[in-house]
Parts: structure tokens; sequence; C-alpha cells
């Protein structure tokens, strides 16, 4: 604490000015509105530090940073995701914090398997922001319109999702389906191999998946589509371009669907009325559990920013002030710092507290999350996407759908 | 009506791509190098100027780099590095540039021809006098300005959807169970076909700015012979409109080359389904923003700038036997 203190005065005393830092992120209004909370709050209890903000959406927000690494101009603090960590860090655009722990940046706090995801060799270029998992997001009104049970989601296989996905669209009217198609999104396949005891990407920065189990997930998909659990290849395209809030479950469309936990409450907001989570498939049967704590996002400081100390404070600030995580709720994840995490608990939303719950309940059967993929993996992530769309729709078979992504993708993180 | 006049001051430049050996145009052509003054071509350079500073100040440099960046491997985020040839070489073995290349000129070589007749066609019905003409020539013309918009590609996203209004309406005459056209692969690049035919007001424009130059004498002394209608368009209009559409031919195949927003918006950026909407100016943009592979992304710009070149080189030598200038 001490430590902490004289940073800060340091800070503020050396030179007398007033320092600014850029900061950005992307998201949609709400989590701009709470941002800029967050600014004010932390620019009122550091008078010296002024923080410009900078945010748009998702798509722009990759480019945008792009070119502004560029131009070596990237902001002081930014909102950065696993997929592209790698490709900033590995080519020095971002900050080693390891310099400002624990003085100025203190993450004894913090979930300590999901801050080592944060880190290069030793370096510390990322902190998390908060936790997530990937899970099946099941709507129960539907399966009581199909007259059927919740299946029993600590035994269930992955044959029992589709058969049951299956009956759930046979046994509503049209227009009604099981689930969505759970290939768009590499996270899917990535428990898929996990529970094989594989990983997308091993620690060489290859493909970590062999070609059985590429197959046996692109064979998945196929019957998913096949026996009718989804709904056509065509319209699956359009509801996965629709994003959240154009999905089955938010539209009452489909009983089931890959979320992450952080989209819970949209989710359930849409629907209109409460959504249950379960754990994926297949992780009774499996080697290992494939499911995980995923930091939702992570903050990251810019190499070249002139005033890397203040940037640490900040970030800091973001991940261990009550104020900042009473504002935040669980906008970034369910807080890092898991002091906060419980503080915050009974102030969040229905959806959130259920997200919480189930959060806390699976943790214990969990293991580490997956270090952070090599450079190129949002290209395999475009990849994926590609081959899962010739797949469905028929142009390609599971095995050469297996074949292809494995060239592709390995040539895109070579 | 300056499009036309322009244009026939402009064409003295087409044969100095190759030898000026053709029949009409050999003894036209001294005759017409000889003609503008001194003063005629101040004022020309004059009118050129903003278009050079434009270009010296503010693409110049970006076009440099960019030779220059597609022959290294950069990332955007750190320095560029000299690799040689390998950007070009790449292409050779990417899967996706040759189904960038195979979308994009379908869509050319279908969308462009498609929508030059439409154009050509409803200027005819135009030209004859329709009562309200103003009306009808903006009405046709407004899809031109809409047509490139993000607002016009979420509409047609719509449309052409699954539950959009041409499956409602086939729907409600009994059809039903169709896909979604936007998302479906075989259908998907169609769509944006249609949609860049529907934008046909801009050449209807100027064709319509053409036959208003055709001397009405030509169709009288044609009637008085005898000449029918479809005689006297094949005779009379098609020629003397000749060098309008070999104008408007060329302009729209350079800008149907360059479509990006409509694929980028139906498609959400990725050019799916199944890559069957992925334009070349798509798989750069993805490329060099998407996937930090600017090198290759400028590699792959100038491969295109040389399509296109290419093309229209090829365009102007064509032109030598169908156009007509109308000397004598």
């Amino acid at each position: 604490m001490a430590v902490t203190a004289s940073a800060c005065g340091g800070s503020a005393g050396g030179d007398d000015g007033e320092v600014t830092l850029r900061m950005s992120w992307w998201g949609s209004d709400s989590r701009h509105q709470l941002t800029q909370e967050l600014i004010d709050a932390f620019e009122a209890e550091h008078p010296g530090i002024t923080i410009e903000p900078e945010f748009t959406g998702w798509d722009d927000y990759w480019d945008r940073l792009a070119t502004s690494a560029a131009g070596n101009n990237i902001p002081d603090v930014m909102q950065q995701d696993t997929r592209y960590v790698r490709e900033y860090a590995d080519r020095d655009a971002l900050l080693d914090l390891n310099e400002y722990i624990p003085g100025t940046l203190d993450t004894s706090k913090l979930d300590p398997s999901v801050t080592a995801t944060g880190q290069v060799d030793g370096a510390t270029y990322a902190i998390p922001t908060g936790i997530n998992a990937y899970t099946v997001v099941t709507d129960p009104e539907i399966y009581q319109q199909a007259g059927m049970e919740l299946p029993d989601d600590e035994t269930w296989s992955w044959d029992e999702f589709i058969d049951t996905a299956a009956k759930l669209t046979r046994e509503t009217p049209g227009g009604t389906y099981g689930t969505q198609n759970i290939g768009f999104v590499e996270t899917g396949l990535e428990v898929f191999a996990r529970q094989r005891g594989e990983s997308l990407f091993d620690e060489n920065d290859k493909l970590g998946v062999s070609d059985e189990t590429l197959a046996d997930w692109f064979r998945l998909i196929l019957e998913s589509s096949e026996r009718k659990a989804e709904p056509r290849p065509s319209l699956t395209v359009e509801t996965q371009a629709g994003g959240v809030d154009q999905s089955l479950l938010a539209t009452n469309k489909g009983a089931m669907g890959t979320w992450w936990t952080n989209e819970l409450p949209t989710l359930t907001g849409s629907a209109g009325h409460e959504l249950t989570l379960l754990r994926f498939p297949g992780e009774s049967q499996a080697e290992q559990p494939g499911m995980y704590f995923k930091p939702a996002m992570f903050w990251a400081a810019s190499s070249r920013s002139e005033h890397p100390e203040e940037a640490a404070t900040f970030i800091n600030w973001l991940v261990n002030s009550p104020k900042a995580a009473q504002i935040q709720l669980s906008d970034r994840g369910l807080p890092i710092n898991t002091e906060l995490r419980e503080r915050i608990s009974d102030d969040l939303e229905a959806p959130d507290q259920q997200s919480a719950k189930f959060l806390e309940k699976i943790g214990t059967d969990l293991a580490d999350p997956p270090a952070l993929p090599p450079p190129g993996a949002g290209e395999v992530q475009d990849i994926l996407l590609q081959i899962n769309e010739q797949l469905l729709f028929g142009r390609l078979s599971a095995d050469q759908a297996a074949q292809q992504f494995r060239d592709q993708a390995s040539a895109a993180i070579g | 009506m300056r499009c036309a006049g322009l244009l026939v001051t402009e064409e003295p430049q087409a044969p100095s791509e190759g030898p000026p050996v053709t029949t009409r145009r050999t003894r036209r052509w001294p005759f017409r190098l000889n003609r503008p003054s001194l003063g005629e071509s101040k004022v020309a350079y004059l009118f050129l100027t903003p278009w050079f500073l434009g270009l010296l100040l503010i693409t110049l440099g970006p076009i440099l780099a960019s030779a220059y960046l597609s022959f290294t491997d950069y990332s955007l985020i750190g320095a560029p590095e000299w690799i040689g040839g390998d950007n070009y070489e790449r292409m050779l073995s990417d899967p996706r540039f040759f189904q960038a290349l195979k979308v994009t000129f379908t869509y050319v070589f279908v969308s462009v021809p498609l929508q030059l007749a439409f154009a050509l066609v409803l200027a005819l019905v135009l030209d004859k006098g329709v009562r309200g003409l103003a009306f009808y020539r903006s009405a046709y013309y407004l899809p031109s300005l809409l047509g490139a918009s993000v607002a016009v590609a979420i509409l047609w996203r719509q449309i052409f959807g699954s539950n959009g209004l041409i499956n409602t309406a086939l729907g409600s005459i009994g059809i039903e169970g169709l896909p979604g056209w936007v998302s479906t692969p075989d259908y998907a690049l169609g769509t944006l076909i249609v949609l860049n035919v529907w934008t046909f007001g801009a050449p209807m424009v100027i064709f319509l700015a053409g036959l208003r130059q055709i001397p009405r004498m030509y169709y009288e002394a044609a009637a008085v012979d005898g000449a029918g209608r479809f005689r006297q368009f094949f005779t009379i209009t098609l020629p003397l409109l000749s060098p309008i559409i070999f104008f408007n031919l060329v302009l729209q195949t350079i800008s149907a080359f360059q479509t990006f927003t409509q694929s980028f918006i139906v498609s959400g950026g990725t050019g799916g389904p199944a890559d069957s909407t992925l334009f070349y100016t798509l798989y750069l943009y993805q490329r060099g923003f998407g996937n930090f592979d600017m090198g290759y992304a400028s590699a792959l710009a100038w491969v295109l700038l040389l399509i296109v070149g290419g093309l229209t080189a090829v365009n102007f030598l064509a032109s030598k036997y169908w156009v007509f200038y109308g000397d004598d």
C-alpha cells in the first residue's frame, strides 16, 4: 500500500504536469456510458491524470487499432482480446507490465489461473478484466413446449445433445429449432479438443488438434444440420450474422445455443424470460474438462506510452478499485479480482447472478484456460467460419473440411 | 450532354496506345491532333489542375508506398521487411485469391453488359418523348446514387433474406420453402448482380444525352428510304451511339471491379456464405486490416490494378473495330 501511494505521489509531484492518457475500447452504447463513468471516477481520484476516451464497435476497433499501430500511435491503455494480444505483444507494441508489479499494479487478488493467460514467456502484456465461460444457454420454455425435460448436464454426451436438439425441432411447431449451429466460433472446437486432451493451439504455436478430432467435430456439425437439430443452412447463416440480438434464443425460436456467460443478460432481456446455463455436452465422458474460464477481455498498455507508470496506475485502478467494480459490475466479465467478485455479487442483475453462481458451481471442475493463441488466431477464426459454411452447404465433407482447416489454419499461424 | 462532348475531344488519346492504322481513324487522326490551339490546351490543363493536385498531394504518396509495401512482409504493427516477390508468388497457391478472382470476374462480366443493356433500352424509351420525362429520368437515376450505399445494401439483405420481401411475395402465390437468396452460396452473388443492374441510372442518363445528339435528319432520310425501326436502330442509332456505349462500358467495368460496400454489408464482411461473395477488394481488405497482412494486401492491390489496366487496354484496342466516331 505504501508503495502504491508513493508511486502515485511521485508521478504527480515529478514534473507537476498534467498527464493525459488515451484509452480505447470496443463495445455497445451501455459500455460506452459505463466506461465514461469509470473515467470520471478515476479522474476524480487522480487529479493529475486526464483520460481521453476512444471507442467503437468490435470490427472497427481492430481496423483502427492496427492502423494506429502503423502510425506508432496506439492508445496508452487499450481493451484487448485473446485473439489479438499476441499480434501486438509479439511485435513489441505492448508494454511489459512486470516492471510495475506489484508496486503500481497489484495482481495479488486477481484470479491466478486466468491472470496467467495475459503472460507470454514470463512477461505480462495484458491483465484480464474479468472472467467468462462458454456454455450451452438453454430456454426451458421451449423444452416445456415440446413436453421434454431439461437434460442432465453433468452426464450428457454429444450424441445426446444432437438427439435432444433434433427431437426438440420435431416436437415443437415449425420455425422453432433445437439449437443454433455451434460451429461458427472457434471456442466450441477448442472445448471439444480439450475434452480429448488436445487443444486448438499447442505450446509451440502450431495447431494442437488432431485430424481425427477435427473430422469428428465437423461430422458433429454436419449431423446437427442433417438431422434438423438446427435451421436450414441459409437461415443459419442469416441468424449468425444477426449476432446475439437476432439469435434463436433471443427471438424464442430455438431451445439452445452456445454463448458466453456475459451474453446472458442480453439473451435473457430479448427472450423475455429466464434462461438456463448448462455445461457443454461430453464433459463427463471427457479425458479432461473442456470448458474453462476465459478472460473476457484484457487491459493492456502501449509500449510507446510516454506515461507507462500512469497507464499501470490506471489499469490497477480498473481491476482493483471497489468503485470501478461497482460501476462495471459484469460488463467486462465477472471481476477478475476475486474479492471484488464476491463483494458485488449482490448488486448484480438476476442473469448475472445466475452466471456468477454457474461459474462458481463449475469452477471446481475446470482445468486451466489455454495460453494466448499465436498471432494469426484472428484469421483462424475467419477460416473456421468459412469452412463451417462450406460444410453446411454440402461443398465439403467432414474429412475435407478437416484437411482444409488444417492447411489454411497452419498457413495463417505459420 | 457535356459528357458526350467531352468524350469526343478526349478520343484522340485512344489511338496513341496502338499504331493508328485502321481505316476511318487515319483520315481523321492527324487532322484532329493539330486542332487544339495553345489557348485551348491551357484551359484544359486549368480544368485538370484540381485533379492533378489531388493526385500529387493525396494519392501519389500512398500509391508509391503500396508499391514498396507489396514487396515486404508488413503487419502494420512492426516495421516492413523486404521479402522480394514472395507476396506475388504466394498468390499462386492461395485458393481464396482465385476464389476472389472468380467471384469478381463473374460479377463484372455478367452485371456490366446487363446493366448497360438495361440502361440503353430505357434511354431509348425515354428518348421517344415520354410525358414527365424529367420525373422518370430522376426516378431511374436515383438507384445510381443509392446503389453503393450502406443503407441499400442492408435493405438488399432484408429483401432477399429467408423471410424477406421476395420470399414473402412468392409465398403468397403458393411458392413456399425457399431458402434465403443472400444466404445461399448459389444465389448470393446473383442478388448482388441484380443490385448492380438496378443502378443503371448513371449510364442511362449518359445514353440519353448521346441519343439527343444524333441528328433527326438521319432518321428522316432513313424513313424516306423505307428503313423500319429496327433497321434505323442498327444502322443509325447504334453506330452513332457507339462512342457513348464505349465510354459507359469502360467506366462501368472499372467501377464493377472496385465493388466493395455491397458484399461487405450483405455478407457481414465475411464474403460468405462459403466465400460466394468474396469480392477481390473485400479479400484485399480482409488481408490488410483483418489479418495483419498489409504487404500481401498491397500486392493484391497492384495485381488488381494490372488486371483493370489490362482489360481497359483491351477495351480500347477492341474499340477500333466497333466504335464509330462519325466523321463521314
